[in-house]
């Protein structure tokens, strides 16, 4: 890629930390005051609606993917989730979908606009449920309810899966063939990470296991911050139990710990979001936290005194997927597009910047080669910057640590979604 | 509505203009037009969509939901969230009678006292809410927080103990909306202190009246209608609040708010949160009414006695 090789090695750490105010892609303060406003109106007609939409109806991916790809690919995704940087005249533009315009000549309009699995969900399931165009060809959505709701309604297209082919070569073994979508049918992963735990040394003792959470003697009252959607399958993990196939039995054990936890008087909030603002201004003394939040503060910022651990008992891994939805008007340009960054060059791009985990081989090796490179250029503290990112179990995990992993439990009934809110909301909105 | 005026200009030929009278009829009608398709497209249709969705059944996995007369989502709610309606209620009303407290003496001494810097001054108060009030919000985090601007300074010296924190406690959370509502209190109780004529207490002091029983006599109940609305307006508002619980609060100051935007947001459970919203709807009818009731009747009688 000339334009990678090109890019002009200015300062390129002071860039980084310029663009990136980094309220990072999950933290990101959702406009409390505009959620609802934008989506009662709609989600009342698409209730009213009865939302009985035929969908994609099992369309056939080979002819959806047919044919040459149309000249413009919409693209959603989350914030602060892809590489960024200024041209000359101060404009932000995303390098690697730069290169994926000069190489194939489809251009990418790509707009941050997932805030929430759930708010977005909501904004296109009318349009989802009446078989129409959504205005988006790629929309970016997390292992869980709401992919489940996409797949099962067949709401997305069946991917093609003979026009992957930098796919087929260069995905990581998370990647490939997940319980959440056999055979990556509809899905491909765009970024991961890990739910696990973090700590302020100033604050807090360290902590090393998920029980810690709730002594008040290693953290202190009122200063742990618990992350809402994550709680219940982190806490079963926590607790030997596999949430993917978890019954309502082990749900209530996760409840009992929960409360136990809240009887203990150590938690200060139940966040959707917005942790980690007061994490690093040191209201929480210690919290539940997704790893590249932690990482860029911890890494790239200075900030010494946040550590991420992953607690003794294992940790909640989540994968955010590519989708095409029903009726996108360009699905072939789509699905280029998502094959262009699982080439690991481009991959390596995005990482650098995003600092999550990547499902794209060989990243790790082109850090380390990107830092080499800016050493001989004399940018010694990007250099080190990057070789820790290299370095970091967190954003390369092996195998042995993905063994300690597991996926949330993925609500397959409404009774269940119900029965589940039921036994963890009565806790949590008291 | 306008049977007359609207039918006959559709089926009568069109005529050289017609008479004066009638015309004159059909002003009213034209006038109230526009804030009448307003009401209808802007507030009776989209509750009567509430209404609707908040008797359907089912669920977004299993084909979407559909209307089923579903009383069951009042019955649920009210009996599960009923913590929340309550603890709600008394929230706003701390929040409101705070708000009195704070913007009564500002408004009195802005109508008779602020001379030529009225607007100015009233202006000043309005300024901070030029920005979205989220923000605003967030902003008091950063000012309160535990080892903010303003503890951790505190905390160094040793006034207050290492402990000592607001924010994840109730008190934040009202003194949050309080603050977020005090606008919606000052405007009202300004215009009315200012709408009083001020020779009114020149004359109770002619008649021997003190400072505190004109205060009492005159200004107070002339400026009753406008304590009466503010009231309202903040009232109404600030019991359906979800951002300062949100943001300000911790475990324990859940606000009835919070739960419609969870089931509409999160849960997507769409027939529950209209059900919650057309309950706490009707509750806040009910209890606006009682109190005009009360105060309405009052008021007048006192204003008469005047």
């Amino acid at each position: 890629m000339t334009e990678r090789d090109d890019r002009p090695f200015v300062d390129p750490g002071r860039m980084q930390e310029v663009l990136r105010h980094r309220l990072t892609r999950r933290s990101m303060m959702k406009g409390a005051g505009m959620g609802v406003a934008g989506i009662s109106l709609a989600s009342l007609l698409a209730a009213c609606g009865g939302g009985e939409g035929s969908g994609g109806g099992g369309a056939n991916p080979q002819e959806v993917f047919a044919g040459p790809p149309g000249d413009k690919v919409d693209f959603a995704n989350w914030p602060l989730y892809i590489d960024q940087t200024k041209d000359n005249q101060g404009n932000v533009y995303y390098p690697s979908l730069k290169q994926f315009t000069q190489s194939t000549g489809i251009d990418v309009n790509y707009e941050a606009i997932i805030q929430s699995n759930e708010e977005f969900f909501g904004k296109i399931q009318p349009q989802l449920a009446a078989g129409d165009d959504t205005g988006w060809d790629i929309i970016v959505i997390t292992n869980g309810r709401q992919f489940t709701v996409l797949t099962a309604n067949e709401w997305v297209y069946e991917l093609d899966a003979s026009k992957r082919p930098n796919f087929d070569k260069n995905a990581v073994s998370f990647a490939r063939d997940p319980a959440y979508d056999p055979g990556n049918k509809y899905s491909m992963a765009w970024q991961s990470g890990i739910t696990g735990m973090a700590y302020n040394d100033k604050l807090s003792e360290p902590i090393t296991k998920m029980d810690d959470l709730g002594n008040p003697d290693k953290v202190g009252k009122s200063s742990v911050g618990m992350l809402k959607s994550d709680m219940p399958d982190f806490v079963m993990i926590n607790l030997g139990i596999d949430p993917t196939t978890s019954t309502p039995e082990d749900w209530k054990e996760a409840a009992k710990w929960i409360q136990w936890q809240k009887d203990q008087g150590t938690v200060r909030q139940y966040y959707d979001q917005g942790y980690v603002d007061d994490f690093t201004a040191g209201n929480l003394a210690a919290t539940m936290a997704w790893s590249g939040d932690v990482l860029y503060y911890a890494l790239w910022a200075g900030y010494s005194n946040l550590h991420f651990v992953f607690p003794e008992d294992g940790a909640l891994l989540w994968i955010d997927n590519m989708l095409v939805p029903v009726a996108a008007k360009n699905p072939a340009g789509a699905l280029e597009v998502m094959d262009w960054y699982y080439d690991p060059k481009i991959a390596t791009e995005v990482t650098e910047w995003v600092l999550y985990m990547s499902p794209v081989e060989g990243v790790q090796d082109l850090i380390v080669k990107d830092a080499d490179k800016a050493m001989e250029q004399g940018y010694k503290g990007y250099a080190n910057k990057l070789y820790q990112t290299a370095k970091n179990e967190y954003l390369f995990p092996s195998q042995e640590f993905l063994d300690q992993t597991s996926f949330g439990r993925s609500l397959e009934t409404d009774d269940e979604a119900e029965e589940w809110n039921n036994i963890f909301l009565s806790i949590t909105q008291q | 509505m306008a049977t007359g005026g609207g039918a006959s200009s559709i089926t009568e030929p069109p005529q050289r203009g017609r008479s004066y009278g009638q015309r004159k009829r059909l002003v009213p009608y034209w006038l109230m037009s526009p804030a009448g398709v307003w009401l209808l497209l802007f507030l009776i249709l989209p509750m009567m969509i509430l209404v609707y969705t908040s008797l359907q059944s089912g669920g977004l996995l299993t084909g979407g939901f559909r209307f089923s007369w579903d009383f069951s989502n009042y019955t649920d709610q009210i009996v599960q969230y009923k913590t929340q309606f309550v603890r709600s209620v008394f929230y706003s009303i701390t929040v409101t009678f705070a708000c009195l407290l704070l913007a009564y003496p500002m408004t009195y001494w802005i109508a008779f006292y602020g001379g030529r810097w009225k607007s100015s001054i009233l202006l000043l108060i309005l300024l901070p809410f030029f920005v979205s009030f989220v923000i605003r919000t967030i902003q008091w985090k950063f000012l309160l927080g535990d080892n903010g601007l303003i503890f951790g300074p505190l905390k160094n010296i040793g006034v207050l103990p290492e402990s000592f924190r607001v924010l994840a406690t109730p008190f934040a959370v009202i003194a949050g909306i309080t603050y977020n509502f005090l606008p919606f209190t000052a405007l009202p109780l300004y215009v009315a202190l200012e709408r009083i004529d001020k020779r009114l207490v020149e004359a109770a002091k002619d008649l021997y009246s003190n400072r505190v029983s004109a205060f009492i006599h005159v200004v107070w109940p002339l400026s009753l209608p406008g304590v009466f609305a503010a009231f309202l307006l903040t009232f109404v508002p600030a019991t359906g609040d979800y951002v300062n619980a949100s943001i300000l609060g911790g475990p324990g100051t859940t606000m009835i708010g919070n739960i419609i935007q969870e089931k509409f947001l999160s849960e997507l459970n769409y027939p529950e949160a209209a059900a919650l919203s057309v309950v706490l709807m009707i509750a806040m009818l009910i209890l606006a009414s009682i109190y005009a009731r009360i105060l309405g009747t009052e008021d007048e009688t006192l204003t008469a006695a005047i």
